[in-house]
């Protein structure tokens, strides 16, 4: 097998860096963003602290390249920091996650992201990240600017210095890049971090952007998610250039080894059946390194050809329906909402879980558009190339219109509505390396339908309850407005007298108020179904939280004017 | 107006005024014992359409829409008896009015009192089909209800044909035809009420699908050679050309021959319009159709004969496909094609489903690109020698 050698790699990705979420202007500050943020939710996972970040994006002036601003960005975090020593590491070598190939629900997962956001900083604005870190064991915070050595894939760093800083731990990152700010639609700013605090229930966030005011979004949950315990990768979820890149992480043991602790649900008895399929007995003992291309060919064909047990669903990881419920609050006025938290399950070989929000807005949206669709993997938005992700054909391959949905055919459904759909799982697919849509089988696309269909039956009983009210109205309309003239016409056409005229009137009153009646059982039995559910839902996640009451004060100050930014 | 004579479109039995009221009163009477009204009117559809050849058209079969007084249908039923009572008044002053114009009368009258704003309609489709359906249920011509088309096509040229009509005021006006040079002669209104009478014999009716073809035989003088009426029909007959054609037929006893397309389009609608009437116009078939008509050509045979020019059916185009799909349909549910006594028109429409082929009545000038008179010629011969079916 032919070896990467660090320091390729870091050319490899300055070169390509458009393929890890730098392609564009608006983009570049996007990702920066989002791999700060994402690695800070991480952190604090990890170390089972309630994360409250602060991000704050401004404009400083001209970019160096036409069309683009000096964008300053900074993300802070109260999570555990890092050592000094680890700081070059971190932000300037790639590949050196702690999370790589783990198998866990981590949002990161391929150790590229800050160290490209490093990278893309030196490129256009001639210097990496300026980073304030502090651990538990600092007495005093340190500060520096990481830069990239590109030729030798290591982080260099400089003006290091020693500051006081009011927080007991943490991380904060300054970058200045090239850039343009999108702040709304698909690929915006905002909806990134709506998006992030609707799947992190725990977050506290404030942020500013641009000119706009602090806005600060209180968590609604105090319990930090436990990440499971990480898996081994099954077999059966890999290509075979993965296969290959995974065995090169285990070094010169034996390929028995390898297969056996390389991945989950392989046993003795799986080898002698890998056997049985033709997997040359005298190969097991082999070292790795000794192993040609040709022959991983082989052996890889043999591992998909043998029956294996399917992979645990014990380590994926879920928001949960409480925590979403809570969370829908936090993104403006909700009419009604509905949310399902799926059991996890196998999909492809791989341990998955769907979860689905969906919430009809009273300040967002219209009628007459799509609703906006926020998708997730392991709890990170996915903001791009919206076509072409499991989510999208999960969500359009629905008939909404049973639910009571406005749905052009093969589309989005239509109205003031925010469609969540997060899947979680520790061997999640992409279709590129800049992790913007889900490469989803049938299986799993069939999942995420269950899911939404499971929502959307929820959310038919308040749109039936409403069309039943609208059915009754409209009803008494018509009765009103058109019974008395046709009685009118009829009786003027045959010269009836008045007395005729009043009896038919009262006549035809009875008659269609007859209907009406029936319309009006109609909206009630469809409002007695909507209550008992309610009723289920508020004992499932307590009153206050199913009304967002409790919420409603806390995100008051969403867009409102800071009175008082210095206050701890 | 003064009220004078009444110009009709048949000899009809009932006055319309008093089915109208007894049929409101009905209503109104069920309406006072708390029972739900319902109107009915023929069903006209082609599954509620009979043919029989010895009738010569199509005639409604048993099926009724009833629309019953509920809180959906009251709308209609409160805008059926709206424009009742327009038509209802437009009789009795004995005026005249076309559909655009009854919807203007309705938007007037619903503008000059507020609280039938309800009713208003928005596009003139809307007041049309209530037209339709007080006529449905009335089982009345629209003509009978003094309300008019602006129908198109009809244009007539003749020697010979002399047109007599009585006019409202007890007048009438007699046209010679034979006087008008090439200013064709153009029915409206009620045709089936003109009387004809021809100076001299009149050896035969052509109608031609293209008024613009018509135009160019009589302009050649085929008229002045040959005794004849010519017609053009400009497209799907109108009211007054199949009622214009029903006097021909029924007046002059001349045999009468249809010239068009070769194609589905004519075949279908066009000329089986003109010759058995539509499903859409049940109850009027009888005063509007002419059963003697003959078709002349263009016939595959012709095509055959002649060696004319056809077009394939372009299967990427979706209006020729579906025209065909619609030929198929025909075959299948339409009761004129599927009589026997129509077994050869029936046989044109699987010719041209089968060679997915088409040609225009305008071919034939290339027969004989030198000779002006061709399609006069070719017409003739045909008619002489009986190629027609
Ligand atoms: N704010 C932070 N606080 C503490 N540790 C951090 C922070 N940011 C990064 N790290 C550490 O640095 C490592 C590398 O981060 P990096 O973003 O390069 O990779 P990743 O998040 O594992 O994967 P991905 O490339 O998918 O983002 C992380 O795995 C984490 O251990
Ligand atoms: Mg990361």
């Amino acid at each position: 097998m032919s070896k990467i050698t660090s320091s390729s790699t870091a050319e490899y990705f300055a070169k390509n860096l458009q393929q890890v979420g730098f392609s564009s202007p608006t983009k570049a500050v996007l990702t920066t963003l989002k791999e700060a943020v994402d690695n800070a939710l991480d952190a604090c996972e990890e170390a089972n602290i309630l994360p409250e970040l602060t991000v704050s994006i401004q404009k400083l002036g001209n970019g160096s390249s036409r069309n683009t601003d000096l964008i300053e960005i900074i993300v802070e975090d109260n999570g555990p920091g890092i050592e000094l020593e680890d700081l070059p590491k971190v932000f300037g070598e790639y590949l050196a996650s702690s999370k790589f190939g783990r198998g866990r629900c981590s949002r990161g997962q391929q150790g590229i992201g800050i160290s490209a956001a490093t990278t893309w900083a030196q490129l256009t604005n001639a210097t990496g990240v300026k980073v304030i870190s502090k651990t538990k064991s600092m007495r005093k915070a340190v500060t520096a600017t990481v830069d990239v050595d590109i030729k030798g894939n290591r982080g260099l760093l400089k003006n290091k210095e020693t500051i006081e800083w009011d927080r007991p731990h943490g991380i904060r990152v300054d970058f200045r890049i090239d850039g343009r700010i999108q702040l709304n639609g698909d690929g915006g700013l905002l909806t990134y971090l709506e998006g992030t605090t609707l799947v992190n229930p725990h977050l506290t966030l404030h942020y500013k952007l641009l000119d706009e005011n602090m806005v600060h979004v209180e968590r609604v949950s105090d319990s930090v998610p436990e990440i499971p315990p990480s898996t081994l990768p099954h077999p059966h979820t890999m290509k075979l250039g993965e296969f290959m890149t995974h065995a090169a992480l285990f070094g010169k043991i034996t390929l028995e080894n390898f297969i056996k602790k390389g991945f989950s649900r392989v046993t003795d008895q799986t080898i002698k059946a890998m056997v049985a399929k033709g997997l040359p007995r005298n190969n097991l003992n082999r070292s790795l390194a000794q192993i040609s291309e040709e022959e991983f060919k082989k052996i890889f064909q043999v591992i998909q050809e043998t029956e294996l047990v399917n992979p645990s669903t014990k380590s994926v990881l879920t928001v949960g329906e409480e925590g979403l419920a809570k969370s829908i609050h936090r993104l403006g006025e909700v009419d009604f909402f509905s949310v399902v938290t799926r059991k996890p399950t196998i999909c492809d070989h791989k341990p998955v879980v769907v979860e689905a929000a969906i919430a009809r807005f009273l300040t967002r949206g219209d009628p007459d558009t799509p609703v906006q669709l926020l998708r997730f993997a392991n709890r990170v938005p996915l903001q791009f190339d919206k076509g072409a992700c499991a989510i999208t054909r999960a969500v359009e391959s629905v008939n909404w219109r049973a639910y009571g949905l406005m749905q052009p055919k093969d589309s989005l459904p239509q109205g003031p509505f925010v469609f969540a759909v997060s899947v979680t799982s520790p061997f999640i697919k992409f279709k590129n390396a800049s992790k913007e849509t889900i490469d989803g089988g049938e299986d799993l696309i069939e999942e995420i339908r269950r899911t939404l269909m499971q929502a959307g039956q929820k959310l038919s009983r308040h749109i039936r309850a409403e069309d039943k009210a609208a059915d009754l109205e409209r009803k008494l309309q018509h009765i009103e407005k058109f019974g008395p003239i046709l009685v009118e016409g009829l009786a003027r056409i045959v010269g009836a007298t008045k007395s005729r005229e009043e009896r038919a009137e009262e006549g035809l009153k009875k008659l269609l108020g007859r209907e009406a009646s029936d319309a009006e059982k109609a909206m009630s039995d469809a409002e007695v179904k909507l209550k008992s559910m309610q009723d289920k839902e508020k004992r499932k996640f307590g009153s206050e939280v199913f009304e967002g009451k409790i919420f409603e004060k806390k995100s008051e100050g969403i867009g409102d004017v800071e009175s008082n930014e210095n206050e701890a | 107006m003064n009220k004078t004579r009444e110009i009709r479109v048949r000899e009809l039995k009932k006055d319309i005024p008093k089915i109208a009221k007894s049929m409101c009163d009905t209503m109104l009477v069920d309406l006072e014992k708390a029972r739900r009204p319902v109107l009915e009117a023929v069903k006209c559809s082609l599954d509620n359409s009979f043919y029989n050849a010895k009738v010569g058209y199509l005639t409604p079969g048993e099926k009724k829409v009833k629309t019953e007084l509920n809180v959906s249908s009251v709308q209609k039923m409160a805008r059926t008896i709206f424009v009742l009572e327009i038509l209802l008044n437009n009789l009795s002053a004995s005026v005249v009015n076309n559909k655009r114009e009854i919807y203007y009368i309705a938007k007037g009258l619903i503008r000059s009192s507020m609280h039938l704003k309800p009713l208003d309609f928005d596009d003139q489709n809307e007041s049309d089909s209530i037209i339709d359906f007080i006529c449905d249920m009335l089982e009345v011509y629209r003509e009978e209800m003094n309300c008019f088309a602006n129908d198109r096509g009809g244009q007539t040229y003749s020697k010979q044909l002399v047109v007599t009509e009585h006019l409202s005021d007890g007048t009438s006006a007699v046209v010679d035809l034979g006087q008008m040079g090439t200013t064709p002669f153009q029915p409206k209104n009620r045709p089936q009420s003109f009387k004809l009478k021809g100076k001299g014999k009149i050896e035969f009716c052509l109608v031609i699908e293209s008024e613009g073809t018509a135009n160019t035989l009589v302009a050649n003088g085929m008229h002045t050679r040959h005794p004849c009426i010519i017609i053009g029909a400009q497209g799907v007959p109108s009211n007054g050309v199949r009622g214009w054609c029903k006097s021909i037929q029924d007046q002059l006893k001349v045999p009468m021959y249809f010239y068009g397309d070769l194609d589905a389009y004519t075949l279908q609608n066009i000329f089986r319009t003109l010759k058995a009437g539509s499903a859409a116009s049940l109850i009027r078939n009888s005063d509007f159709s002419a059963p003697d008509v003959r078709f002349l050509g263009v016939l595959p045979e012709d095509v055959k004969q002649y060696d004319l020019h056809c077009y394939n059916v372009n299967e990427k185009d979706p209006v020729e496909m579906r025209s065909l799909k619609k030929a198929k349909d025909t075959l299948e549910n339409d009761p004129f094609f599927q009589d026997k006594k129509n077994k050869k028109l029936a046989d044109i429409l699987r010719w041209l489903i089968k060679e997915k082929k088409r040609c225009e009545q305008q071919a034939v000038f290339s027969v004989d690109p030198k000779d002006p008179l061709i399609l006069e010629k070719v017409i003739i011969e045909k008619i002489k020698k009986g190629i027609f079916i």
